[in-house]
């Protein structure tokens, strides 16, 4: 389960592409983009987080790069969408190193970094929260105009199948890491960076190359998201929301594992809907259930689900395996 | 919606004599009852702006209850209005979920949203349905300035809420023989707060009142101390505040703590200057505080029946009530007007009609072409005792302005 074929990833994603052919009301087939984007923002943060063990607090600064890219480059310089997608990606990829560069070289982990980039993120947002070009505190809005061109569609399900396709090449990313050298080298600082070091792992450019990458996955989350809702400010894009949303799908479904974000973040949402069904009239109620299921899921599957689903089924020859 | 002829089962026999009996025990309503007109209503009825829905609700509910007791919508053969509620949980995510969930459950229309940037989201969702949306109290600007065509919006935006605020703040100076030269702008740092700022900033010196300083703080703020001691050492004649609830009331009381008395505090959009919770909670801090808001007609016979509804509920009572109380009524008369249920018509309807505005100041509402009321006003108020006053404009004030409060 922690080491799927490829062909497993490929039944998953076609089993979610074949979800809204079923005919989805639009609240579910808006959940089920929402899904999406969550597991894409927490794929970006695990290979950061899980892979390679330097935990961040602050995505929203690659999800808020990627949104306002995505948004600022339309609305103020008539950017095709398209292309604004891809800039938005690479500029995630490009904050990522910036962030990079400065902390790796001063050997920042553990809280420090999650520090530092929790620090960063808030700098974004207080920076895209009081410069015009952003908008300001008004936020910016994107036209309402369907069509191939625009990358906003009437009929909502390709919008879905084009984010189950960024969650695909998530999939794809996480696999190659877990068979590629690169990977490896990943989790060998992860598990004791010195070690590695001696061994000749480059340890600042695997991160640099680490944190690219994941800010990229993160960055596509925040342009799909601009892209479908329509509008972002400062507090959604940058907002510390978006920081926990990633870490926790990601860590709920099991961090260092190929598919523990796209579950995590499936589950997480899931039950936040399904609470809300049957909790009733009551207001607020929904959100209680839910704080309850996820402690208690987190007190009993502390490694994920993934890990809780391996060891509730074929009873895998024992790989001690700390998340 | 019609209604299909089944064959005659347990659960029809069940229902009709649920049914039969029901119009025994009131023979006045022995007719053929026609399907329901659903209203969304969205509102944060969880989140951070929790208290604002429920009020909200209540307004809603009251209009609604009023409407189906007088006879329902005439125009579809005596329809009552049924109420569905989506919570937009205070953001903007859940506000377009509870949107697509309205359009799931079928509503005619959807009104409210609150906050700005809820509205906008929500509104966007809506218009891929063509599904009518009449806005409450969200004010920025652009929600009408989209070219939407479902969007309409009853209360004031930020621009005519300003204009009137600045005219009665001059108004109000000038009758008092211009006590006030210099002024401190306190403000939260999100779209609200400094979108207020920098229009104060670019208004009021050509007015002749001069900024001596303009204070950022972010929200949630949990110690206004130091904006305190500035505005202490700066001692402006008139602090022109925007915050939210809890910032209103801390600086208010901060304020008092700390001796600052200046002639005026003078608000717009105020988050706790037109509340009765911060006028019950700490009278001594609310006293004479001013503020330009929505605000429901106080000589409304209405006015003082919601009023009693909300404390009888255990509530404090604030606009959110009469605003939706009368959006209600506003939707109804497009019903109507209407003649149908249809989506479109009602578009239709909203746009090319005048309307009774309920118990808000507004006169007769009408859409202008951005679907922006052309007639609302805001009202401008101030804490006078235990009780909120209108002070402007003279036809719907209630008491006189106390000012300058601290000679």
């Amino acid at each position: 389960m922690t080491r799927p074929r490829l062909s497993t990833l490929a039944i998953i994603v076609a089993a979610l592409a074949v979800v809204p052919l079923a005919g989805l009301s639009g609240s579910l087939l808006n959940l089920m983009i929402f899904m999406m984007i969550i597991a894409l923002a927490a794929q970006g943060w695990n290979i950061l987080g899980g892979y390679a063990g330097l935990s961040s607090f602050g995505h929203a600064a690659f999800f808020g790069a990627g949104a306002y890219a995505m948004v600022v480059l339309q609305t103020r310089f008539g950017v095709n969408a398209w292309i604004a997608l891809v800039i938005g990606i690479a500029l995630g990829a490009l904050v990522g190193a910036f962030i990079g560069f400065l902390s790796f070289r001063s050997g920042l982990k553990g809280s420090y970094f999650a520090l530092i980039t929790l620090a960063f993120a808030e700098v974004a947002r207080i920076l895209a929260n009081s410069t015009n070009f952003t908008g300001g505190a008004a936020g910016i809005l994107l036209k309402l105009q369907t069509g191939l061109p625009y990358l906003q569609f009437a009929d909502r399900r390709y919008f879905l199948l084009i984010a189950l396709g960024f969650v695909a090449i998530g999939l794809l990313v996480s696999w190659w890491l877990e068979h590629s050298r690169f990977g490896a080298y990943l989790v060998a600082l992860r598990e004791n960076e010195q070690a590695a070091q001696a061994l000749g792992v480059d340890v600042f450019a695997v991160k640099m190359k680490a944190i690219a990458i994941s800010g990229a996955l993160t960055a596509a989350a925040g342009c799909l998201y601009a892209q479908n809702y329509l509008f972002i400010d400062a507090n959604v894009a940058f907002g510390s929301w978006i920081s926990i949303e990633a870490l926790f799908a990601a860590i709920v479904g099991g961090s260092g594992t190929v598919i523990g974000p796209l579950l995590g973040a499936i589950v997480l949402l899931g039950l936040g809907e399904l609470t809300k069904m049957v909790s009733g009239g009551i207001p607020g109620m929904d959100l209680l259930v839910f704080g309850v299921i996820l402690v208690l899921s987190v007190a009993y599957s502390p490694n994920g689900l993934v890990m809780l689903m391996k060891s509730l089924g074929l009873r895998a020859p024992a790989k001690a395996r700390e998340a | 919606m019609t209604r299909h002829q089944k064959s005659l089962s347990r659960r029809t026999v069940l229902k009709s004599s649920v049914a039969l009996t029901s119009m025994l025990a009131a023979p006045g309503l022995l007719r053929a009852e026609p399907a329901p007109v659903k209203v969304g209503l969205l509102q944060p009825i969880s989140g951070a702006f929790a208290l604002d829905g429920d009020l909200a609700k209540i307004g809603a509910e009251f209009a609604i209850k009023e409407i189906n007791d007088a006879g329902g919508i005439k125009a579809l053969g005596g329809a009552k209005l049924e109420l569905v509620i989506g919570d937009s949980r205070s953001n903007a995510e859940a506000g377009a979920q509870a949107t697509e969930e309205l359009q799931s459950a079928g509503v005619a229309a959807v009104l409210g949203g609150f906050a700005s940037g809820i509205t906008l989201t929500a509104t966007q969702t809506a218009a891929r349905y063509d599904l009518p949306f009449v806005v409450d109290c969200a004010v920025a600007d652009t929600i009408t300035d989209r070219g939407l065509k479902n969007t309409f919006r009853f209360n004031p935006n930020f621009s005519m809420a300003t204009a009137v605020a600045l005219k009665n703040l001059v108004k109000l100076n000038d009758d008092a023989g211009k006590p006030i030269k210099t002024v401190a702008i306190v403000h939260e740092d999100g779209l609200f707060g400094s979108g207020l700022a920098k229009i104060m900033q670019e208004k009021l010196p050509p007015l002749g009142f001069q900024i001596v300083e303009t204070i950022a703080h972010p929200t949630p703020a949990r110690d206004m101390t130091n904006v305190v001691l500035r505005l202490r050492a700066l001692n402006p004649d008139l602090i022109v505040p925007s915050h939210y609830f809890n910032e209103f009331v801390l600086m208010a009381r901060t304020l008092q703590q700390q001796r600052v008395r200046p002639k005026g505090i003078y608000a717009v959009f105020g988050g706790a200057a037109s509340s009765y919770r911060f006028v019950n909670e700490f009278p001594e801090a609310a006293q004479g505080v001013m503020d330009c808001n929505h605000w429901g007609d106080p000589k409304s016979p209405i006015t003082a029946k919601l009023r009693e509804t909300v404390t009888a509920a255990g509530k404090f009572y604030a606009y959110n009530t009469p605003i939706n109380y009368s959006l209600v009524k506003v939707f109804a008369q497009a019903v109507e007007k209407a003649g149908s249920a249809d989506r479109a018509k009602i578009i239709e309807a909203l746009a090319a009609n005048e309307f009774d505005s309920g118990i808000m100041p507004y006169g007769k509402t009408k859409f202008d072409a951005k679907g922006q009321n052309s007639s609302a006003l805001p009202l401008n108020t101030q804490v006078q005792g235990k009780d909120i006053k209108v002070i402007y404009p003279a036809e719907y004030a209630d008491a006189k302005p106390v000012f300058p409060i601290n000679g």
